[in-house]
């Protein structure tokens, strides 16, 4: 049991004087300890086509026994797992079933009419509601003791460039998508670009002043005051970014990325362990509380060479129950999923949560899930929806199977777990029953 | 205006104070310091060499001699006698305005504008790719498509060039056998824009489009710049954008737009230039052929020092330093993702140290104008890849530290002393008549050492003339002359003039640039047109406002407006409406305007500030009559009996420049007599007569010169000889007025100049 405790006595504890003060003030773990407040976090990940629910369900409700076989890489987090069968993206109106499973699938509430025509049904546009993530981050950033730089950041992994209602998960409000960033680098930029600038420029503007003096040297006296002008704000900027660089403690240090991945198919495996890095590095450093992880889109081609996988992703997942080569190569793309969860799992069970017990891990919930409840039927029935990690009061170790229940009812169990208590989310028709039980 | 007034005064007291039984600080001066100073405080050899220059108080520069001057001997020089020999020197050679008077203007080194710093960065960088050049062809090339399965394209239907993309097909289609339940169009070409600045961009459509403006096609749908793709119930949806654009320079745009199975279908790429409004993007700003994309340092900067009248890089401010450091910074990292692109280095140079390492000597030789010497090579370059085992970390490093080097940033340091090589003429060319950095023909040149006689100068004077960077920086010379900046909201009593409208204004504004880009590269780019070219261009809005005859569309075409007199510059609604009130003429601000901007007449501030009040007056008076008795006092008149006949020349023009006949139910009057520059009296019955005064007087073309050359250079014609601005006029007078070859003439003058050296920095 943590003992609350003010500031003062946590710094002295820690051996720190009051001159250390206005140091410290820089480290957000401290500042953790300082409110009390329990941090919790949300990732939500996203993989396309659906799953094989033979290889993934346990076969009966009731206490989680055994991992199916997509499961066995989070075979180590199965007592703070959940497994939520029986909920179903009940969600209709225009677009198909890739479009609404995917933009209805955060938002839980009806697509707009509009001209992007798929593969069947009515043309759609954007879904018309915000999603449980954003939901959720407006209400901790609304919040001065949860607020943090970014509130949500959303990352992901080889989506297509074309932004459309098969790309799109996350939306701000109706109409109003958020696109996922799945370039490593752009993120680190967004992340740490404006300290590597301010890093770089302190290590150069020493030479800038040598360069300076020594011109200025050689010209006459006329112009010479300009540049000792010059000379003069250049030596200021550079104690200016000394004294900067003297403050900036991050807990967690800035992630080293390989500068010579290329974004393109191949490397997806890289990627994805880059952006899990980065994910897990804004998290430490409190950058965020809400994530989302996008693995590729709705009706994913990835071709996943990397596991021997040649066909396109969701050409394999119209292939047969029976095609034996089709459903064995979807195995290995499902468990390959579960593989870079239990990898994004560990990172965050191998830090310690800052200013409170256990891992940050314990105080973080990870939403794994998917457009479709099975490929080749194109089911919105059965979404796989698995829950890990100690972020909310949920009973986890669990095998549940609602048997049909509206996904919106998950979705409003989320928001109530960081204690934003809203009746519905999305359409109101689905929300009836509140939210189900899982504590 | 009147604070400086009180300043003199101040001064002139302090000076007289002197005489007034106070210690004699110039008998001071020389016995105690000019031995080591110098008599006029400019240094003594082998004593103390610096000039006695500086920004120091008198105050400070009193506690400074009295504590620790002169050297050795402090106790001779205190308390008062510090005091009296502080003011002495502050007064005769010291401070910054003792400099001014004593020494004749002279050439300034001058860091780079902020225009200057932008065009720069990206000549730098286009100096490693394709040239832009232009066509005369106007609008965009569309592929127009049927389309099955939303937007894939079936059947190639026609290709053509849209003068603009402003369509509301409604139900209807295009054209012939294009399919209502489906069709795509992909357009492409160019945006050019007119002028430095921030430019909003807006696509409107009922159903799917991309904008994709400054990046390149391959990966399109990513670097599109204004996603309206997905429509919401077929209705008109906007989504909007802006971006920074360097003008004179074009920039590559795609438009790919579809419809499917949608009852409504509509197009519109519209703008917002700078200080515009929202409107269509015309068809004189879209050109069929796709140019290689611009690098655009966005990092804003401080506005550059105008005292002088014209801009100019004098200031080094702390918010100058760092936004140009965050430019630099903006620059590199650009430069570092783009390389691909920006670079001309293939992939495996990239990976390559040694191709890198050569990138960056190239880019640090052209970034300073000439190339590097053994010690700047080991700085800027070699060191950096030496010390780092990371090439593209030492890259960064390189170009960082070139960008916010002085070499860089102040183009006068590439100069030699003496006569000027071929480096010093590319540098200066490229900067007098671009803003910018040497062009690849201007680098081959200076490489080859070609750029030394008349003749190989001139001729690259007159190609670079005709570039599109040089119009833009001549629009730049008159939006400043005609004080055309002033007016980005000219707005009047809507009551009294309706109609006159922000469309209205734009459409005038857009008639004067016309009228003096006509002049200026028309073929005898004559001076005196601009004063008395009796043309105007107007469209079917202007054409209905200003009682022309009837014109049709928004596109300007030359007229004579019927039945009053036209003057050129001098009678364009444009400048008529811009120096009036909102609700009446202003005969001192037409006035006041012409006679300094177009005659070249001194006038000094007013001695006393008077604001005009309309209800002051006897409400019958004319505006004429008003405006001579409130200036009737001789002090006004030392000025007004310039300014007056020049104002009331053009009352008969109203508040929005149009012809009328009678001011406060009386019949105006135009008849008056101008004092000219000799003290004689000139007699004026219209506007006509300014203009031709204007046309045929020297001091009205010296004026002209000296405004041209200073927009151009950044520098005081004075400080290029004595003679300059005669002989300019001389070759001016020669070649008919010619704008042109003034413009050619004044830039030989500039880059052949040569650079002292410094006496006392050869040591």
């Amino acid at each position: 049991m943590t003992i609350p405790r003010s500031r003062r006595t946590f710094l002295r504890d820690l051996g720190l004087s009051g001159a250390s003060l206005p140091f410290v003030a820089g480290l957000p773990s401290l500042q953790a300890a300082q409110d009390g407040a329990r941090r919790q976090r949300l990732i939500i990940v996203f993989s396309p086509n659906g799953t094989l629910p033979p290889h993934f369900w346990q076969d009966s409700p009731g206490a989680l026994k055994e991992l199916k076989s997509i499961l066995e890489p989070l075979a180590p987090y199965k007592d703070r797992m959940l497994m939520l069968k029986g909920l179903n993206n009940k969600i209709r109106g225009d677009g198909d079933g890739h479009q609404r499973g995917m933009s209805c699938l955060l938002t839980g509430i009806e697509l707009l009419p509009g001209n992007i025509q798929g593969g069947s049904d009515t043309p759609a546009g954007w879904a018309s509601g915000i999603s449980i993530d954003q939901e959720i981050k407006n209400f901790l950033q609304n919040d001065p003791s949860t607020r943090t730089r970014f509130g949500s950041l959303e990352f992901g992994v080889a989506v297509p460039a074309r932004a459309d209602n098969w790309t799109r998960m996350v939306y701000a409000g109706s109409n109003k998508p958020v696109a996922p960033v799945d370039d490593p680098y752009q993120m680190l930029n967004r992340l740490y670009g404006q300290n590597k600038d301010r890093a770089t420029l302190a290590g150069l503007l020493d030479d800038v002043r040598e360069d300076l003096s020594k011109v200025s040297s050689r010209i006459s006296s006329e112009d010479q005051q300009r540049l000792k002008d010059h000379l003069e704000l250049v030596r200021a900027m550079e104690s200016e970014l000394k004294a900067t660089e003297n403050g900036k403690n991050l807990i967690h240090p800035e992630p080293e990325l390989d500068p010579n991945i290329e974004l393109v198919n191949d490397n997806t495996p890289e990627i994805s362990r880059m952006q899990i890095d980065l994910l897990v590095n804004s998290l430490a450093n409190d950058m965020c509380r809400v994530a989302s992880l996008q693995y590729m889109r709705s009706v994913g081609q990835a071709r996943m060479r990397w596991l021997d996988v040649n066909e396109g992703h969701h050409s394999l997942s119209h292939e047969p129950d029976k095609n034996k080569t089709a459903q064995e190569k979807l195995l290995r793309i499902n468990k390959w999923f579960a593989g870079e969860i239990a990898y994004l799992a560990s990172k965050l069970d191998g830090l310690p949560e800052p200013g409170a017990d256990g891992t940050m891990l314990d105080h973080t919930t990870i939403m794994w899930t998917n457009e479709l409840g099975k490929g080749n039927s194109h089911s919105q029935n059965d979404i796989p929806f698995v829950l890990l990690g100690g972020g909310s009061d949920f009973k986890m170790g669990m095998a549940h199977d609602f048997g049909g229940q509206p996904h919106n009812r998950l979705l409003v169990s989320l928001a109530h777990s960081f204690g934003h208590e809203i009746q519905h989310f999305g359409n109101k028709s689905q929300c009836k029953d509140g939210p189900l039980k899982l504590t | 205006m009147r604070s400086s007034y009180l300043r003199f005064f101040l001064i002139a007291l302090l000076i007289t104070g002197g005489a007034l039984g106070q210690p004699d600080g110039r008998k001071i001066y020389l016995t105690h310091c000019a031995s080591c100073h110098g008599d006029k405080g400019q240094g003594a050899k082998d004593e103390y060499e610096e000039p006695l220059w500086g920004r120091k108080s008198v105050e400070s520069l009193a506690r400074y001699i009295d504590r620790a001057m002169p050297e050795e001997k402090e106790e001779a020089v205190v308390d008062e006698d510090a005091h009296a020999v502080a003011r002495y020197i502050h007064e005769e050679f010291y401070s910054p305005a003792a400099q001014l008077r004593n020494r004749p203007p002279r050439i300034d080194l001058l860091r780079l504008t902020n225009e200057q710093f932008r065009q720069s960065a990206a000549d730098l960088i286009e100096s490693f790719k394709r040239p832009q050049t232009f066509v005369p062809e106007r609008g965009l090339r569309g592929r127009y498509f049927n389309v099955e399965k939303m937007n894939k394209e079936k059947e190639h239907i026609l290709e053509r060039i849209d003068p603009a993309i402003d369509f509301h097909w409604g139900g209807g289609v295009p054209a012939e056998k294009i399919n209502q339940n489906g069709f795509s169009v992909r357009w492409s070409g160019s945006l050019l824009a007119p002028e430095t600045g921030l430019y909003q961009f807006r696509v409107r459509t009922h159903n799917s489009a991309l904008f994709l403006l400054n990046s390149f096609r391959g990966d399109d749908d990513k670097n599109s710049f204004i996603d309206a793709y997905v429509s919401t119930r077929n209705e008109s949806h906007e989504k909007t954008g802006s971006k920074f654009l360097l003008g004179g320079r074009g920039y590559p745009v795609y438009l790919r737009y579809f419809t499917y199975k949608e009852k409504t279908a509509s197009l519109h790429l519209e703008w917002k230039p700078p200080g515009g409004i929202w409107e269509a993007i015309p068809s004189d700003y879209l050109m069929p052929e796709i140019l290689d994309t611009v690098t655009v340092v966005g990092t804003k900067f401080p506005p550059d020092d105008r005292s002088l009248g014209y801009e100019r890089g004098s200031g080094v401010s702390k918010e100058w330093q760092q936004a140009s450091t965050y430019a630099a910074v903006e620059l590199v990292n650009h430069l570092i993702s783009h390389l691909g692109t920006v670079s001309g280095l293939s992939k495996e140079q990239r990976q390559d140290p040694a191709a890198l390492r050569s990138y960056a000597h190239q880019f640090a030789a052209r970034a300073f104008r000439r190339p590097l010497d053994v010690e700047q090579q080991e700085k800027f370059v070699d060191r950096r890849f030496n010390n780092q085992a990371d090439p593209m970390v030492a890259l960064r490093h390189s170009m960082l530290l070139v960008l916010t080097s002085p070499h860089f940033l102040y183009p006068g340091l590439a100069d030699n002393y003496g006569r000027p090589d071929s480096y010093t003429v590319a540098s200066r060319l490229a900067l007098i008549l671009w803003d910018g950095l040497p062009d690849k023909k201007l680098l081959h040149a200076a490489g080859a050492g070609t750029l030394q006689s008349p003749e190989q100068i001139t001729s690259q004077i007159q190609r670079m003339v005709l570039n599109e960077k040089t119009r833009r920086k001549m629009q730049g010379f008159f939006r400043q002359w005609l004080a055309l900046d002033e007016q980005h909201d000219l707005q009047k009593d809507h009551e009294l003039f309706p109609g006159f409208d922000e469309q209205l204004v734009r459409d005038l504004r857009r008639s004067l640039e016309h009228f003096v880009d006509e002049v200026v590269w028309g073929e005898r780019s004559d001076y005196r047109d601009l004063l008395l070219g009796e043309h105007i261009f107007l469209n079917e809005r202007l054409a209905t406002f200003y009682g022309a005859a009837p014109l049709q569309g928004d596109a300007l075409r030359k007229v004579t407006l019927p039945n009053r007199p036209n003057s050129g510059v001098l009678t364009h609604p444009f400048l008529l409406a811009a120096h009036s009130y909102h609700d009446n003429t202003s005969p001192i601000h037409r006035g006041v305007f012409i006679s300094r901007n177009v005659l070249g007449r001194l006038l000094k501030p007013p001695v006393e500030a008077v604001a005009f009040k309309d209800d002051e007056f006897d409400p019958t008076l004319t505006m004429r009559e008003k405006i001579t008795q409130l200036t009737k006092a001789t002090s006004c008149m030392e000025c007004h009996r310039i300014i007056n006949p020049v104002g009331f020349s053009l009352e008969n023009f109203d508040a929005v420049g149009r012809h009328r006949l009678e001011d406060n139910r009386k019949p105006v009057d135009t008849v008056t007599r101008y004092i000219n520059e000799y003290e004689r009296e000139v007699p004026i019955g219209s506007i006509h007569d300014v203009a031709s005064m204007a046309a045929g007087s020297r001091l009205a073309h010296e004026a002209f010169i000296t405004h041209l050359f200073h927009h151009f250079t950044k520098q005081s014609i004075n400080a290029y000889g004595a003679d300059t601005k005669a002989s300019l006029h001389a070759k001016f007078v020669k070649s008919g007025y010619n704008i042109r070859s003034l413009l050619v003439e004044l830039t030989k003058v500039a880059v052949s100049h040569e650079t002292e050296a410094n006496p006392l920095a050869a040591k």
